[in-house]
């Protein structure tokens, strides 16, 4: 049966390099318009997959749709779509404008149509004035949009970037960030973006899918893989520090929700009881946002500064509990605390969420 | 403090005056040869004969290079080196670049081992298969050709080896953006890599003139009519029979203009002369 | 079936294939037929016969190719270990960046992209005994003019001492290049440690370069093995063959006695020796490392 859906589809594709089978049926589907991020550490497969995409390694197993039409067997010049790369990948030896024209003219587009579409393509970039400059003589971020202009003068159904930002300086990294959101949003062109910096994803994206060890770990908004990470490693990854994790024992409250014994204390989480499976080995998973830090007292848990991390518009106190365990809390401006310290801790258990033993997560209802 | 530095202090002043006089005698040894080369082509044939020291006053003349201008061979012999080396620089630049893009940076099977077998062959001298190659061309009847002394500098792996690392040298991501902008292997080698690859190419080209243009030892065997011989060939003919043909200043004048070509040549190049022949060590 | 073979990426080998193909027709094959040829009694006009190894025992009681195997040892041992030293020197004394260590650099060098017929007649011209510039110099501070080119114990020495002086830009070059991959800051460290020159030589520099000594050794002891323009124009071998090496007694063998079957003997007897020669520094290396 023919498939009419628009956007880019991604049915149980198979990978394989030599015997280790890199991805197993993997399936993920891409609306038109989305700025699509593929977030996860080095190594993941997260660049495997988008070669993949762009027709640059070829799939093992199972097809890859463009607005309905499978691309998993065309040339990569055939499939409508383009990239960015890491390093831009601009040819060196050409100016600015035959980089450009390269592609166009490969698809045999009449010179005239050339013309045109590269200078509306500089002008919405502003590289106008570049045209007639080699790739050396440029700025890290006069490339960046030189790289993004080859890409969009061909007027691809799908655009992908290959980690964009990372060869750019940390200053020149948070404008560019904000012009490519700006772009999405005018070009209303579909993006799939490749990174391992999850400030970006965060930023950038209306969707996230996290990749770890060749395997999706969990699709979602910023804001679903913030608030509900699907897993350990999604609760870990994401987030300007990784989530405080501990283990401990589950037991049914009174109002019906989970209970959590860390050492004695107990953390009122607001997940129902009844939605979690029996069985051992539960984790508690905290942000540091949610750890506060008052003085000793009676009801707040007990622990001492072990070393505090100043900001400036923040501050990271890293303490440790009585059992030896570490919590990490997060203060706003400049904390007063010292190592040493001795200090108390106060859990707040409805933005808590837990883990079973295979570090599938659980959250609270959402309000 | 001091006491201890004077020794070494002495020690670095000792090498410095070391490394002075060994680079002035060295010197001397390398121009002196030179010198009195030039030297002798300006001098009259009949001052060279005499067994009288030379007085440096002169007489000088330049009767020798007016000479010079007057024998043809010594022309068709300039000619003939210019037509063979650069038609072996362009069979070596054409044949080592395709060669190179496809052991750098392309996929087929036995790649690897073909490369190995291609590598091996820099250890061939010419000398040891000159018997047979003189057969092929005997067979053919191609002695006394230009093709005969072009084809044998073609098959120097040399030029692979290089231009091979070279292609290597550029980023993948090249191809990959080739690939996407709808380039097949020949366009992606045409537009994208080979252009990437011009100073390797440049060092490559007048290494091969210089390797060429200088060769003796197949000419010698090859070309075996005075009219095929090359420049090289032809000084080894002048040398043997200077004395009843020219005179001694006449072979001096010769020398002279034989060895200006190639040392303005290496003047020019420099640079990319010293980086072929230090590339060749990476092996 | 076409899919197949292009997806296995059998069409990029076109690109390689023209070069293979010449090297295949005039490396390759001349080389196996050339090992094939020494295993026949062949001359120019054809009629070859297969006597097996009858070439190589010959070889072995020819005084001439004995003589001709033993030059071409002693020119090696002549000239690579002058070389090496010379071109190391050079190097050592030449790798600063100032202008009169550039334009050394490129005297030295300038020697070397002469054509060796070119060369000769330079050097007839300094060794000649009749108006050559050493017997010049001789004459002027009352010595006898030596026969440099005609005393058969002078010969061979004379012609190292050439190819020296035409050779020695080459390891030079190879020797700088290799100074300038060690970092410089390995030398200011040395400096601040107070080292001396020699120590600093010994303890920093050699190490450093050991690579390429064994490699640049190798290189010349392969090249060297193959001299031949400089004996034939310069001595023609003489006198009695005791400036005749191995290359010139194939080149005589094969192309004025058309004796081509033992010639071809004559040739892989002088590869076997390249290989060897080509390996002998670095098993040298392993071997010292080792003890």
């Amino acid at each position: 049966m023919p498939n009419h859906t628009q956007g880019l589809e991604i049915r149980s594709v198979v990978k394989r390099f030599g015997d280790l089978r890199l991805f197993d049926d993997l399936s993920v589907a891409i609306a038109p318009g989305e700025f699509f991020i593929i977030l996860g550490p080095s190594g993941c497969g997260k660049t495997t997959l988008l070669r993949l995409i762009a027709g640059l390694e070829t799939v093992d197993g199972g097809e890859i749709r463009l607005n309905g039409r499978p691309i998993h067997d065309l040339p990569a010049g055939d499939r409508g779509v383009a990239m960015v790369f890491q390093d831009f990948a601009l040819y060196p030896h050409m100016t600015v404008e035959r980089n450009l024209a390269f592609g166009l003219r490969n698809m045999q587009v009449p010179a005239t149509e050339i013309d045109t579409r590269i200078k509306a393509t500089a002008g919405a970039l502003a590289i106008d004035g570049l045209l007639a400059r080699k790739p050396a003589t440029l700025s890290g971020g006069q490339k960046q949009r030189v790289a993004l202009a080859r890409a969009l003068v061909k007027k691809p159904d799908l655009l992908l970037l290959d980690e964009p930002l990372s060869s750019l300086d940390p200053g020149l990294r948070l404008h560019t960030r904000r012009e490519l959101a700006q772009l999405s949003r005018s070009l209303n062109a579909t993006f799939v973006m490749v990174t391992h910096d999850q400030v970006e994803a965060m930023t950038l994206a209306s969707r996230i899918m996290v990749m770890h060890e060749h395997r999706i770990q969990q699709v979602g908004t910023p804001l679903e893989i913030f608030t509900r990470p699907a897993n350990l490693f999604v609760a870990r990854f994401v987030g300007a520090t990784p989530m405080n994790v501990l283990d401990g024992t589950i037991a049914k409250a009174r109002n019906g929700k989970a209970d959590f014994d860390l050492s004695g204390h107990k953390v009122h989480t607001a997940i129902t009881h009844t939605s979690l499976p029996a069985g051992e080995g539960w984790q508690v998973g905290l942000r540091a946002e949610h750890v506060a830090i008052t003085a000793p007292s009676a009801t707040a848990i007990p622990a001492t500064v072990d070393y505090v991390e100043r900001l400036g518009e923040q501050s990271w106190i890293h303490v440790r509990l009585a059992d030896g365990r570490e919590i990490v809390a997060n203060e706003t401006g400049i904390s007063p605390h010292q190592p040493g310290d001795a200090v108390g801790l106060t859990l707040d258990g409805a933005r808590a969420h837990l883990f079973d033993a295979e570090g599938r997560g659980y959250h609270a209802e959402p309000a | 403090m001091t006491a201890v530095a004077l020794p070494g202090v002495r020690g670095r002043q000792l090498w410095a005056w070391v490394r002075i006089a060994f680079c002035a005698v060295m010197l001397a040894l390398v121009l002196a040869p030179l010198l009195w080369t030039v030297f002798l082509s300006f001098r009259t044939n009949i001052d060279l004969l005499r067994q009288a020291p030379l007085d440096l006053h002169g007489p000088y003349t330049l009767d020798n290079y007016a000479e010079l201008l007057r024998n043809q061979t010594l022309f068709r012999w300039f000619f003939n080196s210019l037509v063979v080396s650069t038609a072996t620089v362009a069979g070596v630049l054409t044949l080592s670049s395709l060669a190179g893009y496809a052991f750098g940076r392309l996929e087929f099977p036995g790649r690897n081992w073909l490369y190995l077998i291609v590598l091996a062959g820099l250890a061939i001298p010419d000398q040891s298969v000159i018997l047979t190659r003189h057969q092929i061309f005997s067979d053919l009847h191609w002695h006394n050709t230009y093709r005969a002394l072009i084809l044998p500098g073609l098959s120097a792996p040399l030029g692979v080896f290089l231009m091979t690392e070279a292609f290597r040298a550029i980023p993948r991501a090249q191809d990959d953006a080739a690939r996407l902008d709808r380039a097949n292997s020949l366009a992606t080698f045409w537009h994208v890599l080979l252009p990437q690859t011009v100073p390797a190419l440049a060092s490559l080209g007048i290494y091969t003139f210089l390797l060429s243009w200088n060769d003796y030892w197949w000419p010698l065997i090859s070309a075996t009519r005075p009219a095929m011989y090359t420049l090289t060939e032809g000084m080894a003919a002048a040398q043997s029979n200077y004395v009843e043909v020219l005179g001694k200043g006449v072979l001096m004048a010769e020398a002279v203009v034989a060895g200006l070509p190639v040392l303005i040549v290496y003047i020019l190049f420099q640079k990319h002369i010293v980086s072929a022949v230090t590339g060749m060590v990476k092996l | 079936m076409i899919g197949r073979l292009n997806r296995q990426g059998w069409p990029n080998l076109l690109f390689a294939l023209p070069f293979l193909l010449v090297y295949g027709w005039l490396l390759v094959y001349p080389l196996l037929a050339g090992m094939g040829l020494s295993l026949n009694r062949a001359n120019l006009f054809g009629g070859a016969r297969f006597i097996g190894f009858e070439n190589y025992i010959r070889l072995f009681r020819d005084a001439t190719f004995l003589q001709a195997l033993g030059n071409s040892l002693l020119f090696v041992v002549m000239c690579v270990p002058v070389l090496v030293v010379l071109a190391l020197g050079l190097a050592l004394a030449l790798n600063r960046a100032t202008r009169f260590a550039a334009f050394m650099r490129s005297a030295v060098f300038a020697s070397s992209v002469l054509s060796v017929t070119v060369m000769t007649i330079i050097w007839r011209q300094i060794l000649a005994i009749d108006g050559g510039l050493l017997s010049h110099g001789a004459h002027a501070i009352g010595l006898p003019a030596l026969p440099f080119l005609s005393d058969p114990n002078l010969a061979l020495p004379s012609l190292a001492a050439v190819t020296v002086w035409w050779s020695l830009g080459l390891p030079m070059m190879l020797f700088l290049s290799a100074l300038q991959q060690v970092p410089r800051s390995v030398f200011e460290a040395a400096a601040l440690d107070r080292a001396t020159p020699w120590t600093v030589f010994r303890q920093i520099t050699l190490p450093a370069i050991t690579p390429a000594l064994v490699l640049v050794t190798a290189y010349e002891c392969a090249l060297q093995f193959q001299v031949f323009g400089q004996p034939q124009l310069l001595t023609q071998g003489g006198p009695n063959g005791a400036s005749r090496p191995l290359v010139l007694y194939i080149y005589e063998t094969g192309f004025n006695q058309w004796d081509i079957g033992y010639a071809a003997a004559a040739s892989q007897m002088l590869f076997a020796l390249i290989l060897v020669a080509a390996f002998v520094p670095q098993l040298a290396q392993r071997l010292w490392r080792r003890a």
